[in-house]
């Protein structure tokens, strides 16, 4: 072999194998994400549209309304009459027509509690195992008639019953009671994804989900021979237009692709979080290189001298990085996968089921994984690679020359103008916001980018002041520090190598700055809208389906309210979609008359009551963005294609509860005949009623409708408030894995120290410093850097968050507010990080034999 | 395959008037003040002088480990003052072989191949046979599989010898290359160097401040601030011991 080059790589590389791995684990959490975001939704989505595949079973054709616009399967399509199954029948290579319904419906447990589950709880009619849908009966029977149901295996298992027992449902209209005579599968899972699904047969699921002889959409199945093409068009000849017949491939793809969309949102969240792990991680692979660079400087130079050319330098050195990130992906697609088996684990732990797939490792997978890993590391290694070239061959003999090639410091200027560079794509994304919303992200997470790199690269310069104010400044809880050897020797050593310091330091600054980022943000945001809630929420109940349960309430809960009389103003709040003037927009629908009374909507001008004479209310925004005010008209066009001109009533400035549209409940009803459901109902105690009375009055109603949560005003902001602080553990947990990739670049650089000041310790002994004065000087040193990383984190971190606050729209958050008690966790986890960081370098610097230390050179 | 010592009209290496400067003004110091010094094809040079005297800056600029303040180096007829990095890195490779005091040695690459170092740098073959005559004219032949650090110091200088001979160099530079070993060692260091010129006819430079070292070239060239002094051919330790004395004062 006559190419040195990869051979002094690998040996290179084998010769650092402890100092490298640290190394690979950072690289390896970083891909891990990135193959765990991708094996995760390949095998989810490809076990959903098995299921769905499965789930359309014998339907060959489906009827359905048409919609106006929007997404296929998420539309609220107008329900299908019997009358069209009926229609259907006599066509000509029809075999079968089922009717296909599906309402909100829950199981009551054993316990008298409503069931619990992380998807949709639904009452279905099917008609058995023979049914056209591609459902299983597990066990039993199926329901063939009124007082009859099936439950999915786990649903019933949940709730504590078996086959024979008396099981409670709660349907759109109350509470009935039936025999569970089976078990029903979906697919591969135990339960329906998540759902639970209760099975009657069509009639009484017709009668008990209130459907009033209107199926969702009807499943046609061909007689043998029957050609689908033309049956489909014999079909829609036989219907009017407003029914469409599609295929049960179709409609399988189409449900199936809703869901994947999901899962895609959930999989784009993993790989955001993996490229902050990534980037993270590059700090730490920089450092390791750039360290090891300077420890091997006389190897380089006497290669240089014996004659190796800068090139050669170069590539020894990239290709250890090249070794290094090659390993490290592979054991991450590994770890990716373990990520991803145990997101499912976690989420079938919490009754999820998702079906049972085998796990996916596309080529695109491990290409994207071969990409960011390797690209990353050795992205990172070349900058120190560039300067190991540098060094000079006569370092060979007098390293001290050798050094000023490692030193070369233009840092001030480059890091300037990256940080001003960073600013401006970030004001530019975040104020400006040119383009779609994911360009805009795209523009300020690469400005974000460009600010940590450039902050990291000025850091440099006040580093070494900085770990002395910090050492001066951070002892009052450790006093004796300052004064003792120990604290000063630890505080000159952060100071002693500024460009080291800062780069372990700024390894631990993004971390933290997201961390302070999302604080000032959330902080922001919860301040705003508690505020908001406080000054719009006049109602003194407000009654929703719970926080597991998504799919609403049913509207007789809301009639049954109005009929008390220990309730004034009630009023329900709905809501649809419709296109106005051309645009997609979510609109409420509530009754006004009560709805003023409920909450305040800050009206501007004209009244709340206009809703219930056919007007509509708009927020002061669209209204601007329109140019209309009270007495003009907009055109809407409803889902199901109904077309109106709206004229506005009324113009209103707090949208935090109503959002930007409102239209009165007569207007909603008379353009659709889709079965309604309340997102919530807010309620007034009528005069001279003592809250408790009001109150005991609306649980009895509620106890009939035992998913529904009767909130008064406290209740409901705490619960609003809630929700924000779940999303926010989840945000500051994925960040707690960039903080311990962190860790391991502060431990991997006191190690390297360690390792390079093995003389100097030796001679620190010789003189009668003892191994813990040793370690607590080392200790010291690790939390001077990681509270220098903590403030950097702080210092860039607030003032984004503080630019995103102020850039997000005034009617979600108004004002920027600092929220201390994060802050000051920030610098207490940087303390501890330090300290765990120090452990393992300090035990080894405490282990060294004395005379050997003092010897070596 | 030896041949006997042919001294020919071209030098190995050349300097004229070489000047190297460090800092400006009241701190400045001449390292080398104008030397100009020759060393002719086959011949053993020590160059000597006291600590500060510029030895070792003069071999790092003949070697092109480091650049003049003005003036001029030649190895054979280059001007490698004129050399871009590249070229050098080639000229070092191909027409230079260094012995080091200490750290000669890559300690991840074994005996061998380090000896074969700047053979491999340059992606060439080299003559086996020459490398294996100079493999056992060091008695290296048993350790060529081990790790620097798995040998005596005094075979670790035995590989750097070789590793300087392996590429056939147009000159050796030795900067006191027993400066680290004991005598005994160090004696058979230098009598492998010995040999190299004069049964291999290489050119060596040697800087040492080690009169015994100094008594096996065949010529020293005397160094003291700056500039050469004095020089002596058919050096004995005593005679150079005498001259040195006198440069201390």
């Amino acid at each position: 072999m006559s190419t040195p080059v990869p051979r002094l790589t690998l040996r290179g590389v084998l010769a650092r194998k402890w100092r490298i791995f640290l190394t690979v684990l950072a690289v390896v959490s970083g891909v891990a994400f990135v193959s765990g975001a991708f094996v995760l939704t390949d095998s989810v989505k490809r076990a959903i549209n098995e299921l769905f595949a499965t789930l359309s079973g014998d339907v060959d054709l489906e009827v359905r309304s048409t919609v106006a616009f929007g997404d296929a399967a998420r539309a609220e399509r107008d329900p299908v009459p019997f009358e069209v199954a009926d229609a259907i029948a006599s066509v000509d290579g029809v075999a079968k027509v089922e009717v296909n319904i599906l309402r909100a419906a829950t199981v009551i447990t054993s316990d008298g509690e409503p069931l619990r589950t992380t998807g949709p709880s639904f009452g279905i009619a099917w008609e058995g195992p023979d049914g056209l849908d591609g459902r299983t009966l597990v066990d039993g029977d199926f329901a063939r008639g009124p007082g009859q149901i099936t439950l999915d295996q786990s649903s019933a298992r949940r709730a504590g019953y078996q086959i024979g027992d008396t099981v409670t449902i709660v349907g759109p209209n109350g509470k009935g009671e039936f025999e569970l005579v089976g078990l029903n599968g979906t697919g591969s899972t135990s339960n329906g994804g998540g759902a639970a699904i209760i099975a009657f047969d069509p009639q009484t699921a017709n009668e008990f989900l209130g459907t009033q002889n209107r199926a969702d959409s009807l499943y046609i199945a061909l007689a043998d021979g029957a050609s689908r093409d033309d049956v489909q068009q014999a079909v829609q000849a036989a219907i009017d237009t407003k029914y469409e017949v599609i295929t049960g491939e179709q409609s399988a793809q189409e449900t199936a692709g809703a869901i994947n969309d999901v899962i895609d949102i959930f999989g784009n969240v993993l790989l955001g979080f993996a490229a902050v792990s990534l980037f993270v991680s590059a700090f730490l692979i920089f450092n390791t290189f750039a360290i090891i660079v300077s420890q091997r400087l006389r190897e380089l130079a006497l290669l240089r001298a014996v004659g190796a050319s800068t090139r050669q330098i170069r590539s020894m050195i990239v290709g250890e990085s090249l070794i290094v990130s090659i390993l490290a992906t592979v054991l991450g697609i590994f770890a990716g996968m373990g990520v991803a088996v145990g997101i499912v684990a976690l989420f079938n732990a919490t009754g999820a089921a998702f079906p049972s797939a085998s796990l996916i490792v596309s080529t695109r997978t491990v290409l994207a994984s071969l990409f960011v890993g390797v690209g990353v590391t050795v992205a990172a290694a070349v900058i120190p690679a560039i300067r190991a070239g540098r060094i000079p061959p006569v370092a060979a003999m007098r390293p001290e020359l050798g050094f000023s090639a490692l030193q070369k410091n233009k840092r001030l200027v480059v890091g300037s103008v990256v940080t001003a560079l960073g600013v401006a794509f970030f004001g530019l994304g975040v104020f400006v916001q040119p383009g779609e919303v994911a360009s805009t992200l795209l523009l300020a997470a690469l400005g974000a980018v460009l600010i940590f790199l450039g902050i990291s690269s000025l850091s440099t310069t006040v580093a070494a002041p900085a770990s002395r104010a910090i050492s001066r400044t951070l002892p009052l809880p450790f006093l004796p520090m300052t004064r003792s050897v120990a604290g000063r020797l630890g505080s000159r050593n952060a100071q002693r190598t500024p460009r080291r310091t800062a780069s372990t330091a700024s390894a631990l600054m993004i971390g933290l700055a997201l961390v302070s980022t999302v604080a000032v943000v959330a902080e922001s945001i919860r301040q705003t809208f508690r505020e908001q809630l406080e000054g719009s929420v006049t109602a003194d109940f407000f009654i929703s389906n719970g926080p597991q349960n998504f799919q609403g309430l049913p509207v007789a809960f809301a009639e049954r309210l109005l009929e008390l009389p220990e309730l004034g103003a009630v009023s329900p709040f709905r809501g649809s979609v419709a296109l106005v003037n051309g645009d997609e927009k979510q609109i409420g629908a509530v009754r006004g008359s009560a709805f003023k009374d409920l909450v305040d909507i800050d009206l501007q001008d004209g009244s709340v009551e206009s809703l219930d004479e056919g007007k509509m209310l708009l927020h002061e925004d669209p209204a601007a963005d329109y140019g209309v005010g009270v007495g003009d008209s907009l055109s809407i066009t409803w889902q199901n294609g109904t077309e109106q001109t709206i004229e506005v009533g009324g113009v209103y400035a707090d949208s935090s509860i109503a959002g930007n549209w409102l239209v009165g409940l007569d207007t909603l009803a008379a353009v659709s005949t889709a079965q309604p459901v309340d997102f919530f109902i807010g309620a007034k105690i009528a005069d001279g009623v003592s809250i408790d009375d009001a109150r005991i009055a609306v649980e009895k109603i509620a106890a009939d409708f035992p998913s529904a949560e009767v909130q008064n005003q406290a209740e409901f902001q705490q619960s609003q408030e809630d929700q924000f602080n779940q999303l926010l553990i989840v945000i500051y947990g994925l960040l707690i894995i960039s903080i311990a990739i962190a860790v391991l670049g502060i431990a991997n650089t006191m190690a390297l120290s360690v390792f390079e000041r093995t003389r100097e310790f030796g001679l620190l002994r010789a003189v009668g410093m003892s191994k813990r004065m040793l370690k607590r000087s080392i200790r010291w040193e690790a939390v001077i850097v990681a509270v220098f990383g903590a403030v950097l984190g702080i210092v860039v971190g607030v003032p984004l968050g503080a630019a995103v606050t102020t850039a997000l729209p005034e009617s979600f958050v108004d004002r920027v507010v600092i929220p201390f008690p994060t802050i000051i966790s920030v610098l207490i986890t940087a303390i501890v990080v330090g300290v765990v960081a120090a452990i393992g370098p300090a035990r080894r610097a405490a282990k060294l034999d004395v005379l050997e230390a003092i010897s070596s050179t | 395959m030896s041949e006997t010592a042919t001294p020919t009209l071209t030098a190995a290496a050349s300097a004229e008037d070489a000047f190297k400067i460090y800092g400006k003004g009241d701190s400045e110091v001449r390292a080398l003040d104008g030397v100009t010094v020759t060393f002719d094809v086959g011949r053993f040079t020590a160059i000597m002088g006291p600590s500060g005297s510029g030895k070792s800056t003069l071999m790092h600029c003949l070697a092109g480990l480091d650049s003049l303040t003005s003036g001029t180096v030649r190895i054979g007829d280059t001007d490698i003052s004129q050399l871009s990095d590249k070229a050098l890195t080639r000229l070092r490779r191909e027409q230079v072989g260094f012995i080091f005091q200490a750290y000669n040695l890559i300690p991840t690459l074994t005996a061998l191949e380090n000896i074969r170092l700047p053979l491999d740098l340059g992606g060439e073959s080299g003559d086996q046979s020459w490398i294996d005559q100079v493999v056992d004219a060091v008695n290296l032949r048993d350790r060529l599989e081990h790790r620097p650090s798995e040998l005596s110091g005094g075979q670790q200088q035995r590989v750097a010898v070789a590793r300087a001979l392996a590429s056939r160099p147009r000159i050796i530079f030795a900067d006191e290359p027993t400066g680290n070993l004991d005598s005994r060692t160090g004696t058979e260091i230098l009598k492998f160097m010995r040999r190299a010129v004069s049964e291999f006819g290489q050119t060596i430079v040697m800087v040492t401040h080690d009169a015994v070292a100094a008594s096996y070239a065949d010529r020293v060239v005397f160094l003291a601030d700056g500039r050469i002094v004095d020089e002596m051919t058919e050096p004995t330790a005593d005679r150079v011991l005498d001259r040195m004395k006198k440069l201390g004062n």
